[in-house]
């Protein structure tokens, strides 16, 4: 993929700025400080996606990237279970570690990343100046890997190296870690680019 | 430049697009939509996997491994590339799952992996042996050539048992 160190350092600030709004969010719903990775930009080949998802359990929230820039890619919100757990648990004074994800998880955590990404998506939008809304969310509990699979075949078919954005949010206080990712189709990332480019370029 | 072309994976997991051969085990983890590809050699306990993607290559060629029309004949051509006969082959599937019932569009990616390898299998006269497919449960595979052809598999549902 040709993209350079300047171009991974604007998408990597792009990313800070999303991140940062779902993190307040995140915050805001939880009651509790949120601390958030430095995001990352990487390029990666599909065969070594294994390096970013493994076959842990997780509860993975997908949304498609809907808007101005056709098809846009998509964004997960990717939380391993016994933070999942965690998280409901927070959210309904329960404190009952020891058991499975049930429907009511389901919801909670639907509903959780249904506002962080949309939160992420308006302030990445707004920043480019473009509209970008998330598409009704997508849900499972399942393997990490293999829920990112399904996404990664809507995405690489013409292409071998993806770009990923991620960035880890934990909450120390109820010792809650989970992870946002956005995969960006091909053309979207040129156009961000273009746009990002634009920003930092003034008009003559 | 691809610069994973021919050559297969190092290690023993066969990454998405990926392949591998030999008679020691190979893996392959956290297969969704994706297909395992396998073949074994019955006489000479070796065997072959293939991490499936995508139904149609529509002409693409750079990675073999990652389309089911073109990993069927790449996987048989490697396992005779190293001594293999057709006849002595038996194939296997596993994976093509549904992760996500709310998915719009073309959007049964497992189900059509499983079908275009079906086919392709028939083409080339390859026996499908057994197959562990379908369902919304991610899988693990492992696969031990020189111990008989055995297969095991984990699933994301806490199940685990030999194909």
């Amino acid at each position: 993929m040709d993209i350079n160190d300047q171009q991974l350092d604007m998408l990597r600030e792009m990313g800070n700025i999303g991140a940062s709004h779902a993190a307040t969010s995140l915050s805001q719903m939880l009651m509790s400080e949120i601390e958030m990775t430095v995001p990352e930009a990487v390029v990666i080949d599909i065969s070594d996606v294994n390096d970013v998802f493994s076959e842990e359990i997780a509860a993975m929230v997908v949304f498609e990237i809907q808007g101005e820039i056709q098809p846009a890619g998509y964004i997960v919100y990717h939380v391993p279970k016994l933070s999942a757990i965690r998280l409901t648990n927070t959210m309904l004074g329960s404190t009952d570690e020891d058991r499975e994800l049930n429907e009511l998880d389901e919801s909670a955590i639907i509903e959780i990343g249904n506002i962080m990404i949309s939160h992420f998506l308006d302030a990445t939008a707004e920043l480019l100046g473009v509209v970008m809304l998330p598409s009704p969310p997508m849900m499972t509990i399942n393997m990490a890997l293999a829920a990112f699979e399904n996404i990664l075949a809507q995405v690489a078919v013409d292409i071998n190296e993806i770009i990923l954005f991620k960035t880890e949010l934990k909450s120390n206080d109820n010792d809650i870690s989970s992870t946002i990712i956005m995969l960006p189709e091909e053309a979207t990332l040129q156009e961000i680019l273009r746009l990002l480019n634009n920003l930092i370029t003034p008009e003559i | 430049m691809d610069k994973k072309n021919t050559s297969g994976s190092q290690g023993s997991n066969v990454g998405i697009g990926d392949f591998k051969t030999g008679n020691t085990q190979i893996s392959s983890i956290g297969l969704g939509s994706c297909v395992a590809f396998i073949l074994y050699d019955r006489k000479q306990k070796t065997g072959g996997l293939a991490h499936v993607m995508l139904p149609e290559s529509n002409g693409r060629s750079e990675r073999p491994a990652k389309f089911a029309d073109t990993a069927v004949p790449h996987l048989i051509h490697e396992m005779e590339k190293s001594g293999s006969s057709r006849q002595n082959l038996s194939a296997y599937l596993v994976g093509g799952a549904s992760m996500f019932q709310q998915f719009k569009g073309n959007l049964d990616i497992g189900k059509r992996n499983v079908i275009a390898l079906k086919h392709c299998l028939d083409e080339h006269h390859i026996y499908l042996e057994s197959e562990d497919i379908g369902g919304t449960s991610g899988r693990s595979v492992l696969f031990y050539p020189e111990d008989g052809g055995k297969i095991c598999i984990r699933r994301a549902d806490g199940k685990c048992y030999d194909l």
